[in-house]
C-alpha cells in the first residue's frame, strides 16, 4: 500500500470535513434514552435490579460470539412468574438499531419506577411476567461506540465474499478521517449509477431502457486491499444474528452465516424461549415490523408444496394481529414498516415454528420529506395533474428514496448531520473520488424530541399489552343429581384474554400446550360417561368457552371438582357445586 | 489444505512408512480376506453386536496396539453424558491428517440401528491389519486419513441393549420431550408386560368380531382377513405393542422415551417438527448432533462421508426432499459410478436417491453433508432379509422368518404367543419377534455384511481426489518472455471440488500458484484449448496466484499457462481444501 498516499488523504480530510455531533448522547448519563456502550447498559440494568428487587431481577440469556453477556430484566409483581402468562421484549436484534435498546430499557425502567403510582402498569405487572433483553445483539451494536463509526449489521462469521481464497481481506474503512465510513464515488464510464436530477446528491441506477448511461460507480468508502480492482468487497463479518434464526432461514447466503442458530445470540434466544412455556407474546423493537401494514397471511388450511407449507400468517391469527396492530397505530402513530424481508428473522421463528403472538415494532426510519407545492404539481402527482398532456412532455424521474429522504434533512434544523457532503479525496488507488453520504446511523436514529416521544408512546402502548394473553378460568362448575348416586358434572372454561388460548400457528406446529381439564373424583366415585382428562386446544380470544360435561357415580356427599392446568393461561381449580 | 514439507519429503520418498506385522508362527502378515495361515494382530469376534462400552473397549484395543496410526479425541457428549468418541486413523510419517483428504464415516445414529457402529470398528480393524501389507491399504492410507464416529447416538445405543425393545424401538435419544403435550415427559412408553426383555406384540381372542385369523400351518403367523360382503370375519385383533395406558389418558404407549429423530436435525432444508418429525425445535438442537457439525465444519479436508444405518440393504444419496431439486449432473455422474459399484459389492442391495426411492427426509445429515459441505456422502441401510434365502427359495416375510428362525437359530428369535391378562384388554396373548431379529442380521451373518460395506467405504475413499503435477514445459516467446505450460491432473473419480460447492460457494477455491525468485509473472490463466495455447482466460490481477474455484474434475485435467519473464528455478504448487498440496519444481 503507498502509505504517503493514504496519510496525504487522511490529513486532507481532516480539514475539510467536519463531522456533527450525533443527536443522540453517548454517554450513561441522566438522559434516559442515551445511547449507552454494553458496559454501560449492564450497569444500568443491575442498578434498576437492584433498586426494585421486589419488581425485577436480572437473568442471563446467554453470551455473544465476542463474549458478551446477552441479559433480560425480568419484571412482574407477581411471587410465582411461572404461572402467568409472560410477555418478551427485545430490542435491537439488528446491530444497528441502538436506539431500540435505549426505548427498552426505558420501558423497563418506566415499569420499575411506574409500579407504586400507575394504574395501566400495575394492570400488567399484577398479572403478567415481562422480561425485557434491550440489546440481543451486543457486538454488532458496540460498532455505534467506535471510531470510526460504521454500521455493523453482521458480527457472525464471515465468508469469502469476492471468492478468491482469502476472508475479510478488503473491508469498508474511514478513507478521508472523518471519523465516519460512508460511501465513494467515483466517475466511471462503467459505472451504473447517476445523480437524481431532484437531487444530485443521491445516486440512482441509470435505466438504459430510459435512455440513461451510468456515470458514476459507487463503492463503500475504502481502498482496494487485495488488489482485485474491487473496494470494500470482502468484509470480516457476514453473518447477522437476526437472519439466523430457522424460519426461513436462507440457506447459503452470506448474512444468514453457516447454520441457523449458529450464532450464539440466535441460539441463546430460542433457549431463552423453549424456557419459558408460560411465554405469550413477543415484541420486538425494531426490525421487520408487522404493525403497519397488514402482514402477509395465508389460508389456515392452505396447501403445502412440495411438503413445506407457505409461509406468512394464518388468516386466523392475522386477524388477531390486525386488530393490535390498529390498536398500535393508534397509539403511536407510527408509519414505518422497515425491511419486508422476515427470512430468518427471531420474530418470524417465534411466530411460525413456536406458534407465539410476535409484535413487531419499526420505531423510526428517517423520513420522506415532502416536496415544495411547485415540484409536486410538475413532477409527480399524477392525480393531481391537470393537463395530462403537458406531463407527458416533460417526463421527469420521480424523486428517489434517497433524495426525498434529503428534502426531510435540509427541512429540519440541526439534521444536517445525517447527511455528509460529496467531498473530493485523492484515493490511492481510485484517484479523484468523493466521499460522502447519509452518516452511519442517520437513518435509524431519530432527532432527540422524537426519540422521547416514540419512547413515551410505545410505552403507553405496551402496557396496555397485559390484556391480551389469553386467560383461561373456570367459570362454572357444578353438579346436578340425576339418579340414585349419579350425577351430571358440567364445568365450562372461559377465556377473559384477548388472544385466543393457542394461536392457530401453535396447533399446527403442536409447539404450545393445551389446557388441561382434569376431573377430580374421591376414591369411592367413579366415572361413567366421560373422560378424565381432557386437552384443551380450541378455545378462541375475547372470551371463548369450552364446555365438559361427565356423569359419575358416588356417595351423595361425596366431593367432586375439576382441576384446569395450562402453561400459559394460567390455572384453576372448583368444586363442583349443587345445582338446585 | 497447508503445505507441508514433511509431507512433501514422504511423498518424494515414497511410502517408507510400512512395517513387519506381527504374525503368528506359520502365518502371512495382513488379513485380506484370504481364510488360510493368516492371524490378526488384535482379534475381534465380529458375530456380535456390542454395547457401547464394548464398542469402545475394541477401539481402545486398537489404539493400543496401532498406537501412531489411532487416535482418540472426544468432541463431545450426549444427552446422559457420554463420550461422542473420534478416532482418527493416518499413518505414521504420512503427514498430518489434516493435510490429506479424508473420509468420515459413523455409524448408529438412530439408537436401534446398532450394526453401524460395528461396521465402523470393523472398518478400521480391517485397514489397520492391512496397512503396510495389502499394497491398495497401504497406498490408501498412505494418501488419506479417517475420521471414524463408531456411534453417534450412545444413548439410544445403551437404550437398545440394556432395556426391553422391539426392532424399531429406541430410535430416538433420550432427551425427554412431551410428545403428547399433556405436561407430562415421556410417560407412556410401552412396557414389557411378561417381562421378557423384549417389546412384541399383543392380540386378542374375539371369535367372530375380528379382522385377523391364524395361518391354518402356523398360528403363530398372523393374517389379515380380506375385506369381504360374505359375513367372513377373522377371529383376532391385533392390539400393537404391549403395553398399558400409564398414564390414564385413555391412550396407550402414546410417550415412550425421547421421540425425535437426529437423522432430521441437520442444517440442509431443514424444517420444523410439525412438517418433518423429529426434527427438534431448532437445527442441530441435540449435543450429539452440534459437536458433530462443529467437528466437520472445523475439518474442510473431509471429501468423502458415509453414515450407516439399518436396514434394507440400499446405498442412499441425496436429494432427501423434492423441493431441492436436483444434484448437478456431473456430481450426479460421480455418484452413479460409485453406487453402481457399491450394488456389485453389495448383494441385494439398492443405489436410491432418498425423496424419489424412499420417502422425504428434510434435515438428513448425508444431505447436509453434500450440500452444504460439498461432501459426496452416502448411507448404507446395512442388512437385509433376501440374505436369510439368497436363492428366494423363501417367500413371504413372515414365512421366511419363522422358517428361518426354526431351521438356523433354533427357534430363539421368536417369543411364543402366551396369554396375559391386561388391565384394560382383559385376557389377551404377547408375542413377536425380539427386538434383534429383522435389523440386525444374525450373528454368522454379521461378519460378511461388515466387510462388504467395509470395502464400499475403502471403494469410496479411494475415489476421493489426487492431483499430480505434470512436468511443465517452456516455450520461448522472444523478448526473454517465456510460456510456462503445465498440465495438472487429478487422478480419482471424486472432484477436487463438487460441482455444487462451485455453483453455491462453499468451501474455499482451489488456488494454482508459480513461485520462483528470478521471474516475474506477467500473465496467467486456464486453457480452454488443447491446441491453441493463446486461448487463455486471463486472471485480470495477481497471475501468479491463479484462484481455480471450479477446482478439476472427476479424472480431469487443468491446462494452465503463464507468460513470464526471467529464468531460474521455479515451482508450480496446487493448493485445495480435499486434495494433498502438490508442489513441482522446474528449472526456467
Amino acid at each position: 500500500m503507498s502509505s504517503s498516499l493514504f496519510a496525504a488523504g487522511l490529513g486532507l480530510a481532516a480539514l475539510l470535513s467536519v463531522p456533527a455531533p450525533p443527536r443522540v448522547s453517548l454517554a450513561n448519563d441522566d438522559d434516559p434514552l442515551s445511547l449507552r456502550e454494553h458496559a454501560a447498559l449492564r450497569e444500568s440494568m443491575a442498578e434498576l435490579a437492584a433498586a426494585h428487587p421486589d419488581l425485577a431481577r436480572l437473568e442471563l440469556v446467554g453470551t455473544s460470539r465476542a463474549g458478551r453477556a446477552i441479559e433480560a430484566l425480568r419484571i412482574t409483581a407477581v411471587d410465582e412468574p411461572r404461572d402467568v402468562p409472560g410477555i418478551l421484549l427485545v430490542a435491537n436484534l439488528e446491530g444497528t438499531r441502538v436506539f431500540a435498546s435505549a426505548v427498552a430499557l426505558d420501558h423497563a425502567r418506566r415499569l420499575l419506577e411506574g409500579y407504586a403510582d400507575s394504574e395501566s402498569v400495575r394492570m400488567l405487572l399484577d398479572a403478567n411476567v415481562v422480561w425485557v433483553v434491550p440489546r440481543a445483539n451486543p457486538d454488532a451494536a458496540e460498532a455505534r461506540f467506535l471510531e470510526p463509526r460504521a454500521e455493523h449489521l453482521a458480527s457472525g462469521v464471515g465468508v469469502d465474499d469476492d471468492r478468491d481464497g482469502r476472508q475479510g481481506e478488503d473491508p469498508p474503512a474511514d478513507l478521508n478521517g472523518d471519523g465516519l465510513v460512508t460511501m465513494m464515488r467515483v466517475p466511471d464510464p462503467d459505472g451504473e449509477w447517476i445523480p437524481d436530477p431532484n437531487d444530485p446528491r443521491a445516486l440512482v441506477k441509470a435505466d438504459p431502457a430510459k435512455g440513461e448511461h451510468g456515470t458514476f460507480a459507487l463503492y463503500p468508502e475504502s481502498r482496494d486491499r487485495d488488489g482485485d480492482e474491487r473496494f470494500g468487497e470482502d468484509q470480516p463479518h457476514d453473518g447477522r444474528v437476526d437472519r439466523n434464526f430457522p424460519a426461513g432461514w436462507q440457506e447459503g447466503e452470506a448474512a444468514a452465516g453457516l447454520f441457523a442458530t449458529d450464532d450464539p445470540e440466535a441460539r441463546a434466544l430460542c433457549e431463552f424461549v423453549l424456557a419459558r412455556p408460560n411465554l405469550s407474546l413477543v415484541v420486538i423493537y425494531d426490525g421487520p415490523g408487522n404493525l403497519v401494514e397488514d402482514p402477509k397471511s395465508v389460508a389456515d388450511d392452505a396447501k403445502a408444496k412440495q411438503r413445506i407449507p407457505p409461509a406468512g400468517w394464518l388468516e386466523s391469527d392475522a386477524g388477531y394481529l390486525k386488530e393490535i396492530a390498529r390498536r398500535y397505530r393508534r397509539a403511536v402513530g407510527n408509519e414505518t414498516e422497515g425491511e419486508d424481508d422476515d427470512a430468518g428473522t427471531f420474530g418470524r421463528w417465534c411466530y411460525e415454528h413456536r406458534g407465539l403472538f410476535v409484535l413487531c415494532a419499526d420505531l423510526w426510519e428517517l423520513p420522506f420529506g415532502e416536496a415544495s407545492k411547485d415540484e409536486a404539481d410538475g413532477a409527480d402527482e399524477k392525480a393531481e395533474g391537470e393537463d395530462p398532456q403537458e406531463e407527458q412532455a416533460e417526463p421527469e424521474r420521480k424523486p428517489s428514496e434517497d433524495a426525498k429522504r434529503l428534502l426531510w434533512v435540509d427541512a429540519h434544523e440541526g439534521e444536517a448531520w445525517r447527511f455528509v457532503p460529496w467531498t473530493p479525496f485523492d484515493h490511492p488507488e481510485l484517484g479523484e473520488v468523493e466521499i460522502g453520504g447519509f452518516a452511519p446511523f442517520a437513518r435509524v436514529e431519530p432527532p432527540a424530541e422524537e426519540g422521547a416521544k416514540i419512547a413515551r408512546d410505545h410505552f403507553a402502548w405496551f402496557t396496555t399489552l397485559g390484556s391480551l394473553p389469553a386467560r383461561a378460568k373456570i367459570v362454572e362448575c357444578t353438579r346436578e343429581r340425576v339418579g340414585d348416586g349419579l350425577f351430571e358434572v358440567r364445568a365450562v372454561i372461559e377465556n377473559s384474554g384477548f388472544l385466543p388460548l393457542l394461536s392457530r400457528s401453535g396447533r399446527r406446529t403442536r409447539t404450545t400446550r393445551p389446557a388441561r381439564l382434569k376431573l377430580l373424583l374421591p376414591e369411592a366415585g367413579g366415572l361413567v360417561a366421560g373422560k378424565r382428562q381432557v386437552l384443551i386446544e380450541d378455545l378462541s380470544g375475547s372470551g371463548g368457552r369450552f364446555e365438559y360435561t361427565a356423569l359419575v357415580r358416588g356417595p351423595e356427599g361425596m366431593e367432586i371438582a375439576v382441576t384446569l392446568d395450562s402453561d400459559h393461561a394460567g390455572s384453576d381449580m372448583r368444586t363442583a357445586e349443587e345445582n338446585q | 489444505m497447508k503445505l507441508s514439507l514433511s509431507c512433501l519429503l514422504v511423498l518424494l520418498l515414497g511410502t517408507s512408512a510400512h512395517f513387519a506385522q506381527q504374525t503368528g508362527p506359520g502365518s502371512t502378515a495382513g488379513f485380506p480376506g484370504l481364510p488360510a495361515g493368516r492371524a490378526p494382530r488384535v482379534e475381534i469376534p465380529f458375530n456380535r453386536l456390542y454395547p457401547g462400552e464394548e464398542l469402545y473397549a475394541h477401539f481402545d484395543r486398537l489404539v493400543a496396539a496401532y498406537p501412531d496410526f489411532l487416535s482418540m479425541q472426544v468432541i463431545g457428549h450426549s444427552v446422559e453424558n457420554r463420550e461422542m468418541r473420534v478416532y482418527t486413523l493416518n499413518a505414521p510419517g504420512t503427514g498430518a491428517d489434516r493435510e490429506k483428504p479424508a473420509m468420515w464415516v459413523d455409524g448408529n445414529v438412530h439408537g436401534n440401528e446398532v450394526q453401524g457402529g460395528e461396521g465402523v470398528l470393523y472398518l478400521a480393524w480391517y485397514l489397520l491389519e492391512n496397512y503396510g501389507t495389502n499394497e491398495r491399504i497401504t497406498d490408501l492410507l498412505d494418501s488419506t486419513a479417517f475420521y471414524l464416529l463408531p456411534t453417534v447416538n450412545p444413548d439410544g445405543r445403551a437404550n437398545w441393549f440394556e432395556k426391553a425393545h422391539n426392532p424399531h424401538s429406541s430410535r430416538s435419544g433420550v432427551m425427554p420431550l412431551d410428545r403428547d403435550r399433556d405436561g407430562l415427559f415421556d410417560e407412556d412408553g410401552p412396557d414389557d408386560l411378561d417381562g421378557d426383555g423384549s417389546i412384541t406384540q399383543m392380540r386378542k381372542y374375539v371369535p367372530g368380531e375380528g379382522d385377523w385369523r391364524l395361518n391354518p400351518d402356523d398360528p403363530r403367523v398372523m393374517e389379515r382377513v380380506p375385506p369381504n360382503d360374505r359375513g367372513i370375519r377373522g377371529d383376532w385383533i391385533l392390539l400393537g405393542q404391549e403395553g398399558i395406558d400409564n398414564d390414564g389418558d385413555g391412550r396407550v404407549n402414546e410417550d415412550g422415551v425421547g421421540g425425535y429423530d437426529m437423522n432430521r436435525a441437520w442444517p440442509a432444508l431443514w424444517m420444523p417438527d410439525h412438517v418433518q418429525y423429529g426434527a427438534g425445535p431448532y437445527p442441530l438442537y441435540w449435543p450429539e448432533a452440534r459437536c458433530i457439525a462443529r467437528f466437520l465444519l472445523d475439518h474442510p479436508n473431509v471429501a468423502a462421508v458415509q453414515s450407516y444405518h439399518n436396514a434394507g440393504g440400499m446405498i442412499l444419496r441425496g436429494p432427501g426432499a423434492e423441493a431441492f431439486g436436483s444434484y448437478p449432473r456431473r456430481d450426479v455422474a460421480v455418484y452413479d459410478a460409485l453406487g453402481k459399484d457399491g450394488e456389485k459389492m453389495l448383494p441385494f442391495y439398492r443405489y436410491m436417491v432418498i425423496w424419489k426411492d424412499l420417502y422425504s427426509v428434510f434435515g438428513g445429515f448425508v444431505n447436509w453433508t453434500y450440500e452444504r459441505l460439498g461432501i459426496l456422502s452416502f448411507t448404507n441401510e446395512l442388512w437385509t432379509e433376501p440374505r436369510m434365502s439368497p436363492d428366494g427359495k423363501l417367500d413371504g416375510v413372515e414365512d421366511r422368518r419363522h422358517w428361518f428362525d426354526d431351521n438356523l437359530l433354533m427357534g430363539a428369535g421368536f417369543v411364543d404367543w402366551h396369554p396375559y391378562e391386561h388391565p384394560l384388554y382383559g385376557e389377551i396373548e404377547i408375542g413377536g419377534f425380539r427386538k434383534d431379529v429383522g435389523r440386525v442380521p444374525p450373528t454368522f451373518l454379521i461378519e460378511e455384511m461388515l466387510h462388504r460395506n467395509a470395502a464400499f467405504c475403502i471403494r469410496h475413499a479411494e475415489a476421493m481426489p489426487r492431483v499430480v503435477i505434470e512436468e511443465p514445459s517452456v516455450t520461448e516467446l522472444g523478448d526473454e518472455l517465456r510460456a510456462i505450460d503445465v498440465v495438472i491432473r487429478n487422478e480419482h473419480l471424486i472432484p477436487t471440488r463438487m460441482q455444487l460447492a462451485v455453483d453455491r460457494h462453499i468451501g474455499e477455491p482451489d488456488l494454482v500458484l508459480l513461485e520462483g525468485e528470478g521471474i516475474e509473472v506477467l500473465a496467467g490463466g486456464f486453457r480452454s484449448s488443447r491446441f491453441r495455447p493463446e486461448e487463455i482466460q486471463l486472471q485480470d490481477f495477481d497471475p501468479a496466484r491463479l484462484v481455480r474455484d471450479a477446482g478439476i474434475g472427476s479424472r480431469a485435467k487443468l491446462r494452465v499457462r503463464w507468460i513470464v519473464r526471467g529464468s531460474g528455478t521455479a515451482s508450480v504448487s496446487y493448493v485445495g481444501e480435499k486434495v494433498r498440496d502438490v508442489v513441482r519444481e522446474f528449472e526456467l
